[in-house]
């Protein structure tokens, strides 16, 4: 009976227990795991594992543990030094040099969990408690306060016994800083550090570590206040004034040295015209005359086309437009120019060409046969002038210069053109076609008048789209030979014109005078200091009768052999394709015409076919000469 | 001029190493404190020792994890290793106390006698590196530094040895040292057998152990220096 009382006790208190527990599940414990082993001294040593589940039940762990070289199994005495889930090997129980193997077992109602040993030489396993009663004094050296730094090694490990050797590590930082400088220390348990702020507040760390162990944790922080030196500061800025100074000077210094080019470079030197022979200051006051007599050179013909770089005229062609013809015809545009050019005896000598001197016209685009294809872009650039410029020139053309005896000139001086030519020039030339108003004084019978594309011309782009004609001074009246004479049109840009789209149609050239067919306009002037001629036609029809005609050549230039350059009937006839109005068909002959008097020069003919912006003329002319180079002197 | 020019740098050539011969040979050896011989003092011999010591255990620790990353040996024969040291039969202090506890003359001679042991195995180690074209040059390189240690190390040693006698630290108690084959003896060819990772494993130990050891001696018989 009492048995069956206490068997349906324990059947209630196991039913209770049942209940109790109800919902839960039970298993065996989880896998603990061996965390770490670490001794502070090399002389005792302490391992740590992580518990796994324990399965709902109350687990308790065990460490065992082997040694090498026995099998006999040794179980943990002290779970309780190192903290939770610990074991501590005391000195009895700890060897150096001996290889423990050590497992960890977790048990519990239901079973046990065996972790994974390992295996570990406490040899290799030290990590000491970081160094004790570090202190920081603020030593002098000569006026330069320093650091000093000492401390004890911690007081476990037994250093003095040579048991353990301990390696220490400092770092040091400013108070407000983020980054700590880490010095090296060795052995030794003093330290010196240099290099410190003025009145700052430094802190500073140690830590040590064995032979072959792991670095221990970092001391407490020790604070110091680095106190307040002058010569610090002022050594610094008396430093930096002097460094400062050096490379002002040597600045300076190269600065001068290279003064010159310096000033090249930044500030290039704007190249003006300049006329060989010509008084600025005799212009300026007026007598025009006069100024223009210096220019006189005595055999003009020959001496024109010199090379001398004082010469250096620029020349613009002036083409006028169809439309702007009609358009100036309304306006007294001409006459403004007129009375500009003529009132302006500004010599423009400072880079804008000879804009405003109407004694110089220039003609730089077209001299230069390789410039010449170079000039479709200045052609658009010039574009905008030339239809300005080509007004006036037809202003010229329309207007009676036709009058008796007055011939349209354009007191200019007639050089060679230069071998660049800039859209500056260009520019300048354009103002000055603007202003070739012609004088009355230089009006010789032959003169060189504008030609212009008569309206409805073919908007072809010759090479006279922006030329103009102009006298070669009237001190040069014998200029009358035909084909070669007067119509010295340097015609600057003509090849600008040629490929843009500049409306300025092909300089049909009108001529004013009876003499027309006598007339040659200088197309431009070579770099050779040629003149591109060709013969001026009365009018565009005659012009363009004279196209097909054979007597008339293109009259491409003057070379400085005094060799007129006219353009070859290829050349032409390219320039016709351009234009689907006017067709050359007939230029079939290279026509050489050698111009005055430098008949030493065997005249060498070149086909222009390659170039027919070359030889760009108005549809006035008859024929293509070739365009011969001269060779230089 | 040329040749004048040759002849005279050739002439100063031989100046300047006649002049470095004869200092050479004029330096005395120092026998027994000899008068105007430079003498290392003891704590100096112990210093270079220590640090020959502190390197030779650094190659051997060197030269172990390389092999570890070859052959992984598994955790079983960790602790079969142990047991396969040629130098177990050798009794050495596993503890602070076991070591303070020993003589000194004790001591060296344990010094000495893992320092003995170790000098042809190491050989052969290095030979057999040489040989196998598996592992590197450097690995080669550095067993034969490590075999070249033990040798010098061994001697430096016997001259600290030398150096206590005639300062009278340490008696004549020592015996046999100089002979090398009386410590051998006790040392069989058990190496033989040892596989190489075995044979690094061991020696990384006992390096350690000789290290420690000359420690301890160091600052039990000139404390002074660092100590």
């Amino acid at each position: 009976m009492m048995k069956n009382d206490g068997g349906v006790r324990l059947f209630w208190l196991l039913l209770l227990f049942l209940l109790y527990t109800r919902g839960k599940s039970y298993s065996v414990p989880g896998k603990p795991t061996l965390t770490r082993c670490r001794s502070p001294e090399k002389e005792t040593f302490t391992c740590w594992w992580e518990p796994g589940s324990d399965g709902g039940l109350p687990t308790t762990y065990k460490l065992f543990y082997r040694k090498e070289g026995s099998e006999k199994e040794y179980q943990c005495t002290d779970y309780h030094t190192g903290g939770k889930n610990s074991c501590f090997f005391n000195k009895n129980d700890t060897s150096i040099w001996v290889n423990y193997n050590i497992t960890v077992v977790a048990t519990n109602a239901l079973g046990q969990a065996l972790s994974d040993p390992l295996n570990i030489d406490v040899y290799y396993i030290v990590e000491p408690n970081p160094p004790e009663n570090l202190k920081v004094t603020i030593q002098n050296d000569k006026g330069w306060p320093f650091l000093r730094a000492s401390w004890d090694p911690p007081t476990k490990a037994d250093t003095r016994s040579g048991w353990i050797t301990l390696i220490y590590e400092l770092r040091i930082k400013l108070e407000e800083e983020d980054e700590w400088e880490i010095h090296h220390v060795g052995q030794q348990k003093v330290f010196n550090i240099f290099g410190l702020q003025s009145e700052g507040t430094y802190v500073i760390q140690i830590r040590c570590k064995p032979d072959h162990g792991f670095w221990s944790e970092w001391s407490e922080d020790v604070q110091v206040v680095v106190p307040n030196y002058f010569p610090n500061k002022r050594s610094t800025w008396v430093l930096v004034m002097v460094f400062s100074g050096m490379v002002f000077l040597i600045l300076s210094w190269l600065l001068h040295i290279n003064s010159r080019n310096l000033k090249h470079c930044i500030l290039p030197p704007v190249p003006g015209p300049k006329i060989k022979g010509f008084d600025q200051k005799l212009h300026k006051s007026g007598k025009s005359v006069d100024a223009f007599k210096s220019l006189d050179v005595p055999d003009f013909p020959h001496h024109t086309f010199s090379k001398s770089e004082d010469l250096l005229v620029e020349y613009i062609e002036v083409y006028v437009p169809e439309e702007q013809e009609l358009m100036l015809e309304k306006s007294n545009n001409l006459h403004n120019g007129c009375l500009k050019s003529e009132n302006s005896v500004s010599d423009c000598d400072s880079g804008r060409g000879s804009c405003d001197s109407h004694t110089l016209l220039l003609d730089k685009s077209g001299q230069q046969t390789d410039t010449q294809e170079s000039q479709t872009d200045e052609q658009r650039h010039g574009e905008a002038l030339q239809g300005e410029n080509l007004a006036y020139t037809h202003q010229d053309m329309v207007s009676p210069d036709m009058s008796a005896g007055r011939v349209k000139t354009w007191p200019s001086v007639f050089s060679p053109l230069p071998q660049n030519r800039s859209t500056e020039d260009q520019t300048s030339s354009l103002e000055i076609a603007k202003q070739h108003c012609l004088s009355d004084s230089l009006l010789p019978s032959d003169f060189l008048t504008p030609y212009h594309s008569p309206p409805g011309h073919c908007t072809r782009e010759h090479l006279g789209s922006n030329y103009w004609e102009f006298d070669f001074g009237n001190k040069r009246p014998h200029l009358t030979q035909p084909q070669t004479e007067v119509c010295h049109q340097i015609q600057a840009h003509s090849e600008i014109n040629i490929n843009t789209g500049v409306k300025a149609e092909p300089a049909a050239q009108k001529f004013p005078t009876p003499r027309s067919n006598e007339y040659v306009e200088v197309q431009r002037i070579n770099e050779e200091d040629s003149v591109v001629l060709r013969p001026v036609a009365s009018n565009y029809d005659k012009l363009f009768e004279m196209q097909q005609g054979e007597d008339y050549s293109r009259v491409k230039g003057v070379d400085s052999d005094s060799v007129l350059l006219l353009l070859q009937k290829e050349a032409m006839e390219e320039e016709m394709n351009m234009c689907s109005c006017e067709q050359l068909t007939d230029t079939t002959d290279a026509h050489y015409t050698t111009f005055a008097t430098s008949p030493e020069k065997p005249t060498a003919c070149t086909h222009p076919t390659p170039q027919p912006l070359e030889e760009r003329v108005v549809n006035g002319y008859v024929d293509t000469a070739t365009m011969f180079t001269m060779p230089p002197y | 001029m040329m040749l004048a020019a040759c002849s005279v740098w050739l002439l100063l050539v031989c100046l300047v190493l006649y002049s470095r011969l004869k200092v050479a040979a004029s330096a005395p050896t120092c026998t027994n404190g000899q008068a105007g011989c430079h003498v290392l003092s003891l704590a100096n011999l112990f210093d270079r020792v220590i640090q020959h010591s502190a390197r030779m255990h650094g190659i051997s620790n060197d030269l172990h994890s390389e092999f570890e990353l070859y052959f992984l040996p598994s955790k079983n024969q960790i602790g079969r290793v142990s047991r396969n040291c040629h130098t177990s039969t050798i009794l050495t202090p596993n503890g602070k106390e076991n070591a303070q506890r020993m003589a000194r003359e004790e001591l060296t001679e344990v010094i000495l006698k893992l320092l003995v042991a170790w000098g042809d195995p190491l050989w052969h180690f290095h030979q057999s590196l040489a040989h196998n074209h598996e592992f590197s040059n450097f690995s080669s390189n550095k067993s034969l530094e490590m075999s070249d240690m033990v040798h010098e190390l061994r001697k430096g040693v016997q001259k600290v040895i030398e150096k206590m006698k005639m300062l009278g630290i340490m008696g004549n108690s020592l015996g046999g040292l100089g002979s090398s084959e009386s410590l051998l003896a006790p040392v069989s060819a058990e190496w033989r057998l040892m596989k190489d990772y075995d044979l690094l494993y061991c020696f990384r130990r006992d390096s350690s152990k000789i290290q420690n050891y000359l420690k301890i001696l160091k600052c039990r018989i000139v404390p002074e220096h660092g100590c």
